[in-house]
């Protein structure tokens, strides 16, 4: 679904990241993980074409992200606030979205539907700017947004950040329904291991921008993490 | 405590965003300010001239006397656009074992320094001592002069007190804008003159210090009515809430027929009513389609055959305000959401599409708005006709694609005039091709044909424009999408 090939950035004379070769299949779950300054959001940024890669690509679907942009309506995202239009209201943004996606009202209502449990009556119905509401329930108009227009990858960074315990528990059984019924591959950051270890078929871990550990087995994450993040 | 207050005002002043980001466009600023009041204060001096040599007024004192209560009533208006209320600092404060009374006063009284409250001061106090103390005496000018500063200073306070009672509500600006309207038209048609009606308050204080105590109680009233709202309003929650949906709900529903590019569009048209900044440009245009009534039945201006060159200046106002100021700043307004529309599939190609819907859209409601001025000539109908079109075949196409040289971001909720985020010295520059423009086809072809020649020429390089607008905006588009990365780093990392 989506690789990478000989990625690097480099800023000024520090290279932020280099990563040789990365593979993601499809309705794999991927989490990444590391320190802050890792560079975990910067390769969120360049999966996403936000940022420009310094060498190296990034190909979704055999499409390079920097070249084309069929890319776009097969993978949804949620980085940071940057990502919504904080001036409208949840409503209205969800509704301009699925007139860029090209959706049917009722395609709509079925996707908010599934997030009702999520949303716990605090988004919808709520006349509140988006920029008004808490940041836990940015973070949820986010993450449904991200997830809208039945995308084939979903990137997320930190979701559970900020969530309150029910959300979290909720965030993750929505993400594994997801893959399950629709086979959607999701990239998550994330400082929590617990949840990460959780979720995820695979683990990521960055150090300075390169990945030091790729974990693909679930009964060794736990113990290698400790090892890595214990630092005593 | 006071002393640790000033101080804390003080940095706050000096580190703002619209002082410190640059501190060329800091001194510029600066400057402006300082040439302003400047001429302000020349105004003053030669106001006794103005009014005896031009307008023929043999009394001065008691002209300006019935003239003092439209300067008020303009005082009212500038002030209610321009004063800053002083509750951002509230939150900061509101926490601290300080009383809150202690707090209000404070920043009531450090609301209080600002040039504003000197302008009476300058255009009156020359006045006073060129023009009433030779006739009156030293001591009947002082109490007049006082007079009319009081009333002014009342006014700071009751304009205060009514921003913050009815903010950014309708209610207020409606209100401001009628009771404007009423007491022009009703002078205009000769009703009455309320000028006269006020004219023995100001009169009355050269012959006795009596207004001044009324007028400082006045003041005094004025300060306490606001503090008292202030001072029960003091939390966050009531001074500085987030707005809610109730005005700033509608859809311009016939957009959704442009596709993609419509709904960026009003997307954007809901950007622009829910932030102060852009909201305020938007009223500009209001306040611009009245520029013209200075010029246009002005004597100094009318000629006896074709019309006055400055009309193109005027018409190329008028009819394209908003899009000159809101254009200089294309893309800063998306700065807090630009990830969003590069993550779209075509996001940016549309957004510069609706952005040109928008433009062209507002421009056209500002012409048919002006249209009335017919009734000072047809010549005035083909000015904006001819400006009209070149605005959104030429000028706006000049403004989009200088502004994209080196967009800055900003916060959009920050206060509106003289707020100087976002700008650069481009934004600066960019102005003087932006009014050169129009000249540069108007006049060669004024001179060599005759002016309607000239205005023939550039509604035709405006449609010109119009025509190939798609392959423009298209180019336009290219540029940006060729910037991104520049663009959306610049606009994360500085916010």
């Amino acid at each position: 679904m989506i690789k990478i090939n000989a990625l690097k950035k480099i800023y000024g004379e520090t290279t932020v990241l280099n990563i040789p070769e990365l593979s993601i299949p499809k309705s794999q779950c991927f989490g990444l993980v590391g320190n802050n300054g890792a560079g975990k959001t910067t390769l969120f940024r360049i999966m996403l074409d936000l940022v420009r890669a310094t060498e190296g690509e990034v190909r979704v679907d055999e499409e390079d992200v920097s070249k084309g942009e069929q890319w776009k309506t097969k993978v949804g995202a949620y980085l940071d606030e940057n990502m919504l239009l904080s001036f409208l209201s949840p409503e209205e943004y969800f509704t301009a979205l699925r007139k860029i996606y090209q959706l049917s009202e009722q395609d709509l209502s079925l996707h908010l539907e599934k997030f009702s449990d999520f949303f716990n009556g605090e988004i919808l119905g709520n006349k509140k700017y988006i920029r008004d509401l808490s940041k836990g329930n940015i973070k949820k108009v986010g993450i449904a947004a991200a997830m809208l227009g039945n995308p084939e990858a979903v990137l997320l960074d930190e979701p559970f950040e900020n969530l309150d315990p029910s959300s979290q528990i909720r965030l993750k059984k929505l993400i594994l329904k997801e893959k399950a019924d629709h086979q959607v591959t999701f990239l998550i950051s994330s400082h929590d291991l617990n949840h990460v270890i959780e979720i995820c078929d695979r683990i990521v871990l960055l150090e300075k921008g390169e990945m030091v550990k790729d974990l693909q087995e679930k009964y060794d994450m736990t113990a290698e993490l400790n090892a890595y993040f214990n630092v005593g | 405590m006071v002393k640790n207050l000033i101080k804390l005002e003080i940095l706050k002043r000096v580190r703002s965003t619209s002082f410190a980001r640059s501190l060329a466009i800091g001194i510029f600023v600066f400057f402006i300010g300082i040439f302003l009041l400047g001429y302000l204060f020349l105004f003053g001096l030669v106001l006794n001239k103005l009014v005896k040599d031009v307008l023929g007024k043999d009394d001065a004192v008691v002209f300006i006397n019935s003239c003092l209560l439209y300067f008020f009533l303009l005082e009212l208006i500038y002030r209610y656009f321009i004063q800053q209320l002083p509750v951002i600092s509230l939150g900061s404060f509101l926490h601290l074992p300080l009383s809150k009374s202690r707090i209000i006063h404070f920043l009531l009284g450090s609301s209080f320094i600002s040039p504003l409250n000197i302008i009476s001061l300058l255009v009156f106090g020359p006045f006073a001592f060129l023009e009433i103390q030779p006739l009156y005496g030293t001591f009947p000018a002082g109490i007049w002069l006082t007079a009319v500063v009081l009333t002014s200073w009342s006014i700071h306070w009751f304009i205060l007190w009514f921003k913050q009672r009815f903010e950014d509500s309708m209610t207020g600006t409606i209100a401001v804008f009628t009771t404007l309207l009423i007491s022009l038209g009703a002078n205009y048609l000769g009703i009455y003159d309320m000028g006269a009606f006020f004219e023995p308050v100001f009169t009355f204080a050269l012959e006795s210090p009596v207004p001044i105590f009324l007028l400082l109680t006045v003041l005094i009233l004025s300060y306490f009515l606001c503090f008292a709202f202030y001072r029960q309003n003091a939390y966050l929650e009531e001074l500085s809430e987030g707005e809610h949906l109730q005005f700033a709900n509608k859809n311009l529903g016939f957009l959704s027929k442009f596709g993609l590019a419509g709904e960026m569009a009003n997307l954007e048209w809901k950007l622009i009513i829910r932030h102060k900044k852009s909201r305020t440009y938007l009223m500009l245009c209001l306040i611009f389609l009245l520029y013209g009534l200075i010029f246009y039945n002005n004597p100094a201006y009318q000629t006896t055959s074709g019309f006055s060159y400055e009309f193109i200046f005027v018409g190329t106002f008028i009819t394209g305000i908003f899009m000159l100021q809101y254009g200089q700043l294309f893309l800063s307004w998306n700065s807090p959401a630009f990830d969003f529309y590069v993550h779209q599939k075509n996001g940016l190609k549309a957004l510069v599409r609706g952005k040109y819907l928008l433009f062209t859209g507002i421009s056209l409601l500002c012409f048919i708005l002006s249209v009335p001025y017919v009734y000072f000539g047809w010549d005035v109908l083909l000015i904006h006709l001819a400006t009209f079109l070149f605005n959104i075949g030429v000028t706006m196409h000049l403004v989009i694609y200088l502004a994209l040289w080196k967009p800055k971001p900003m916060d959009l909720n920050k206060g509106s005039m003289f707020n100087y985020e976002g700008m650069g010295i481009s934004q600066f520059l960019m102005f003087i091709p932006l009014i050169a423009a129009p000249y540069a086809v108007f006049l060669p072809f004024a001179y060599l044909f005759g002016d309607y020649a000239g205005l023939l020429a550039m509604s035709i390089a405006g449609s010109f424009g119009i025509l190939v607008f798609r392959r423009i905006s298209a180019s336009i588009a290219e540029k940006i999408i060729q910037n991104k990365y520049e663009i959306s780093s610049s606009f994360r990392q500085e916010l």
